[in-house]
């Protein structure tokens, strides 16, 4: 059982400050500077944590925020990494995945059904149409970690950038003498490392001091290089926030993670990683246990036998793999002490106590061929198992950021073979493990990034990488059994993986997505080498010719809260924004725009807001903020045949004082906006685009004006000017009070534009007809806007004038079967499907998407876009609901509304060509699988000879 | 020391050009062009440099201009520009400006935009065209003290797009708030 042990002098404990928690709803004490594991550890608790699938009981694993046997819901927050989260007082800490608690698991049933759990069951599962719902309940039931609360509150965490010319990523001895060698070559360093303090596990002090005292270094503590980005970006996760770090250059000092040995139970509690139990050894005094035996392979074993003995942990036993150990003082130091080394074994069964965690370690002695000889196993009697047979390099982000690696047989692990520009790797990561020569490849890599970023001369030195292997070949026991975890995460056994392989996925990349061996919390860390010598064993290939997979950002979890920031979201609001809320507006977005939907009035349901904004343009006056069209001017002598090409229609023979409606398309002929084009001046246009197309048009034109080195310049003037769509019979001679152009039909007729003064104000004036009134949209310098508006306000006062939304203003362009592009079009609609075909000049040399539209019009129309109504008291249809003709798709609404003007439901639909005739009935399939009738009609519905908008009829 | 502080800057007067004459014509009307792109200067050589016009060369042919508070000089050349000079295209620029100053604020900036304003050098006069917290924005650094009075040291005009202009203030004067700072303008 773990404990703690009496105060030593480089605990990271303050013993004089108590800390009270409670741990699955009783009351447990730590301290000061106690980790939630460490505390858990030092109370003795015998497990901490369920396993994923079977339910099995697991403790501490790592000790280093790796794995997910250390994962808490800690004061309502899932997913609380314990191995790094300090002790607060009062923290509630309880296990995740479990169903009526930690000790009393319902589910840890599913342990003895293992057998029915096969690798990839959830794919054969799923394969029956007829039990997927079935199955889809359960695992959603049984899954997953952490409960999310939904009504917790939103916690805004700044990110930030950050830049510096060395980015060193690991703060263990070659990373501190890097982070150095850089600095002292004149860079600005920025040094990261996940632990809160530096050094890692064995960096010489005074080398700690001199980059603490260092004013060009600047400590990332406790903070996780999580993902790499181009150019060197590197996403930094601290607790707090996340700081997106743009380097020069990097060093890669990310160390190696250790690897489990797997044996039958070896994912008993009490089995741990000999470094985890060094770390919580020497940063919290807690002792593994009471009796520890250890599962040797290389040095670092007996170096940590060498530590607990000091602290007065009892060794039972060292269980050496190898048949010989290295010859190294630590070695005979341990021997020297009397500690029982069983050179040449293996452990093959991990003992499960009455308390669920480990009470003994049956060993079994290798051959000469290396295989566990069962029948001469004997038990040891332990409370604690620790594991030190190799380590896999941290290489996840170095693979991201583009390095490649080798297999080293020597080394046992991955090395760095190529590194892109920019990057460098040292020390263990490095393949360099002893004590000198990893701080010379740190000096080395610091140096030579520090030149890379143009500071100082590259380090010319040369450093051997590791004579002695620290890592065992295969420390992997078969056992018939089984219960011989891989991955801890996802219960993966040795025989899932090899079943795996024998279905086919004998890939490492195939191998990890059937049987998920890597996808879980803790991303492989433990898990992806020992899969691979399994697969390698398993294909009779050397780990050499498989490959490593690469991890994608962010390769450590983080938290959502991080990725979040503070959430800016860029909204565009137009300069009369604060008049649209005095006037109770209630907003919808629109693209990035925020806009009125309607004006909410009281008394009056939204309906009734709507219609009565509807009745006020259709029989006085109506005023619609429409400063969110884009607005685009192009000046210049090739300002015509710039819009002659980019517009279906031609603009070459416009007049100068008039406006013409522009179709835009794509090279595919597809219909991507639309808009008014205003000749302003023989060589200036004014014209508008879409709400959401303002930006990309202007894009695209700037394109293609470059492309075609015409002699025009094109100005995005969206956002500086303001604008109104004045409207309804009563609309001219209210405006006529404002401004000094002559409103009359022969001065300024339908289709006109004219400048002058509206208010004060210069303005533009354009008499179109898009709500189907007498209207005419006003535009004006943004600065501008408001008082304009407000005039105009006043002045239509009178005629009881009504700001009308975009529902009223949806309603009065549907009554005039005017459509939307993206809304009535969708992403493959040509003109002629759209009826819109008037708007091409197809005689025209050349426009954009014509050769397209030859061939589309020459095959016909796949679909046409018509006018449907609904048979009176029919309940109105969603727009995208799909028409349904002999038991097929025919088509789909794509705008619906009902109509007072003309009482009754219109729509516009697209239908495919045998149904796009007028007079035929079609059915539309409603969310409740019913049927609704409706009949294809001529549009527009509404003045269809546009007489109220041309002659200004109805006033 | 000071703390960092944002200020809306609405009383000035602005104008933008574009075309292939426009760098001639602004200097047929007594205004001093900056020479290379991305670079500004003040309009004039006068004593208090900054009590004339800022002109911000955008482009080769793309020019901004922002007068002094009260001052006149542009809209007396605004009037030439109703001839429709050849070559000479106006752009209305109705922008909302900023002033950012005080200690901290590469702080703020740092959390508002990826530009590495620290370590700008303003021998050149740069003027950085980026986006800040998802705002295309234009960010001319100075030494101060200017017009804007203050401290000495460094600080930074930024204009933007008039409709991103509130979101803009709110956000990036909640940074500066929570960086210990002020931010002055009007909110919503």
């Amino acid at each position: 059982m773990m404990h703690r042990l009496e105060v030593h002098a480089g605990e990271w404990l303050d013993r004089s400050v108590a800390v009270r928690f409670s741990f699955e709803g009783r009351e447990y004490q730590g301290y000061s500077g106690d980790t939630i594991s460490s505390a858990l550890a030092a109370v003795g608790m015998p497990y901490l944590a369920r396993s994923f699938k079977y339910h099995r009981p697991r403790g501490i694993l790592s000790f280093a925020n790796h794995d997910s046997n250390t994962l808490f819901q800690v004061d309502g927050v899932p997913n609380v990494r314990g191995d790094v989260t300090l002790l607060r007082e009062g923290m509630r800490v309880t296990a995740l995945n479990t169903f009526g608690g930690l000790w009393q698991d319902k589910a840890r049933v599913l342990d003895r059904f293992a057998r029915l759990l096969p690798v990839g069951f959830y794919y054969k599962a799923f394969h029956s149409k007829r039990w997927f719902p079935h199955w889809e309940r359960m695992f959603r039931a049984l899954t997953g970690l952490g409960e999310v609360n939904l009504h917790a509150a939103r916690e805004a965490t700044p990110k930030r950038y950050g830049f510096c010319d060395v980015l060193v990523i690991g703060g263990g001895p070659s990373g501190l003498s890097a982070a150095l060698a850089a600095a002292q070559s004149g860079a600005q360093v920025a040094l990261v490392d996940e632990s809160p303090r530096l050094g890692g596990s064995d960096a010489p002090p005074a080398l700690v001091r001199a980059v603490q005292e260092s004013g060009s270094i600047t400590l990332y503590l406790a903070t996780i290089a999580a993902g790499y980005y181009a150019d060197h970006w590197v996403a930094l996760a601290s607790p707090s926030r996340m700081t997106k770090m743009r380097a020069r250059a990097v060093v890669f000092a990310t160390g190696v993670i250790e690897q489990p040995a797997v044996f039958r139970n070896n994912d008993l509690p009490g089995v741990m990683l000999a470094s985890g139990a060094a770390r919580l050894l020497a940063r919290h005094s807690v002792a593994p246990g009471r009796r520890v035996v250890i599962i040797a392979a290389n040095l670092e074993a007996y170096v940590t036998c060498l530590e607990l003995h000091s602290r007065g942990v009892p060794v039972a036993a060292i269980v050496e793999l190898r048949t010989t150990a290295e010859s190294h003082s630590a070695v005979t130091s341990c021997a020297a002490l009397g500690l029982p080394i069983l050179q040449a074994h293996a452990p093959y069964e991990a003992i499960r106590g009455p308390d669920g965690a480990v009470a003994g370690l049956r060993v079994a002695p290798l051959n000469a061929a290396g295989r566990v000889d069962a029948d001469s196993s004997r038990h040891i009697e332990c409370d604690a198992i620790l594991m030190s047979v190799g380590w896999a390099a941290a290489a996840q982000l170095f693979l991201q950021a583009g390095g490649s690696t080798q297999f080293s047989e020597g080394l046992q692990q991955f090395i760095p073979t190529e590194l892109p520009q920019g990057i460098f790797a040292a020390g263990r990561m490095n393949g360099v493990y002893d004590g000198e020569s990893r701080l010379a490849d740190g000096r080395r890599a610091g140096s030579q990034a520090a030149a890379h970023a143009g500071l100082g001369v590259p380090s010319s030195a040369m450093v051997a990488r590791s004579a002695r292997c620290p890592s065992h070949r295969f420390a992997i026991i078969d056992h018939p059994k089984a219960k011989n975890f891989v991955d801890f995460d996802e219960d993966l056994q040795v025989k899932d993986l090899e079943n795996a392989a024998q279905e086919g996925f004998d890939s490492s990349e195939l191998l990890k997505r059937y049987s998920t061996v890597g996808m879980g919390p803790s991303q492989g860390k433990h898990s992806n080498m020992n899969a691979l010598r399994v697969l390698a064993r398993f294909r009779g290939v050397g780990v050499d010719q498989l490959g490593l997979t690469t991890a994608r950002p962010m390769y450590h979890p983080v938290p959502m809260k991080l990725l979040a920031g503070r959430s800016f979201y860029p909204e565009r609001r137009t300069p009369i924004d604060a008049q649209h809320a005095a006037l109770g507006a209630v907003w919808m977005p629109a693209g990035n725009w925020r806009r009125p939907e309607f004006y909410a009035v009281s008394g009056e349901s939204r309906a009734q807001s709507i219609d009565a904004e509807v009745r006020a343009v259709r029989e006085g006056v109506g005023i619609i903020d429409v400063g969110t069209l884009g607005k685009i001017e192009v000046y210049g002598p090739g300002a015509a045949e710039l819009l002659d090409r980019v517009y279906t229609g031609r603009f070459s023979d416009l007049k100068v004082g008039m406006t013409r409606y522009g179709l835009m398309l794509d090279e595919s002929g597809v219909i991507i906006d639309d808009g008014v084009i205003a000749r302003l001046a023989e060589q200036m246009f004014y014209f508008t685009t879409t709400t959401g197309g303002s930006a990309t048009v202007f894009r695209e034109l700037q394109r293609l004006n470059a492309l075609w080195g015409l002699d025009c310049a094109l100005v995005n003037v969206t956002g500086h000017r303001a604008a109104f769509n004045f409207a309804g019979p009563f609309s001219r001679e209210v405006l006529q009070e404002l401004t000094d152009i002559d409103l009359r039909d022969e001065a300024f007729p339908y289709l006109a534009v004219r400048s002058g003064q509206v208010a004060g104000a210069a303005a533009r004036l354009m008499r179109v007809g898009f709500v189907g009134e007498l209207g005419y949209e006003i535009h004006v310098a943004a600065g501008r806007g408001s008082d304009v508006w407000q005039a105009l306000f006043a002045a239509g006062a009178p005629r009881a004038l009504r700001p009308f939304g975009v529902e009223a203003q949806r309603v009065l362009r549907l009554e005039k079967g005017h459509l939307i592009v993206g809304q009535d079009t969708d992403g493959l609609t040509d003109p002629n499907e759209a009826n819109a075909l008037w708007a091409v000049a197809m005689k025209k040399p050349f426009f954009v998407g014509q050769r397209s539209l030859r061939i589309l019009q020459a095959r016909g129309p796949r679909q046409k876009l018509v006018g449907i109504e609904l048979a009176a008291a029919t309940p109105l249809p969603k727009e995208c609901h799909l028409v349904i003709d002999q038991g097929a798709i025919a088509g789909r609404v794509t705008s619906v509304t009902y109509s007072r003007a003309l009482n009754k439901s219109i729509g516009l639909a697209m239908l495919s060509p045998e149904l796009a005739q007028v007079g035929r009935d079609i059915q539309i399939r409603v969310d409740n699988g019913a049927m609704l009738a409706a009949r294809v009609v001529a549009a527009p519905f509404y003045d269809p000879k546009g007489l109220r908008q041309k002659a200004g009829l109805g006033a | 020391m000071s703390a960092p502080a944002l200020k809306l800057c609405v009383q000035r007067d602005r104008l933008g050009l574009k075309g292939p004459r426009a760098a001639e014509w602004l200097a047929a009307n007594g205004i001093r062009v900056p020479s290379t792109a991305n670079t500004w200067t003040y309009s004039a050589e006068v004593l208090a440099a900054a009590a004339a016009p800022l002109v911000a060369r955008l482009g080769t042919a793309e020019f901004f201009l922002e007068d002094v508070v009260a001052g006149s000089t542009l809209k007396r050349i605004s009037l030439s520009l109703d001839e429709h000079p050849p070559g000479v295209y106006p752009v209305l620029r109705e922008d909302w400006a900023f002033h950012l100053g005080g200690d901290r604020i590469h702080e703020v900036l740092a959390q508002v935009c990826n530009v590495n304003f620290a370590a700008l050098s303003l021998d050149s006069r740069p003027l950085i065209m980026t986006l800040m917290i998802g705002v295309a924005a234009l960010v001319v650094p100075q030494n101060g003290p200017d017009e804007q009075g203050g401290a000495a040291g460094r600080q930074y005009r930024i204009w933007c797009d008039p409709t991103f202009g509130p979101y803009l203030g709110e956000s990036l004067g909640a940074v500066v708030i929570e960086c210990g700072g002020s931010y002055t303008g009007v909110s919503g």
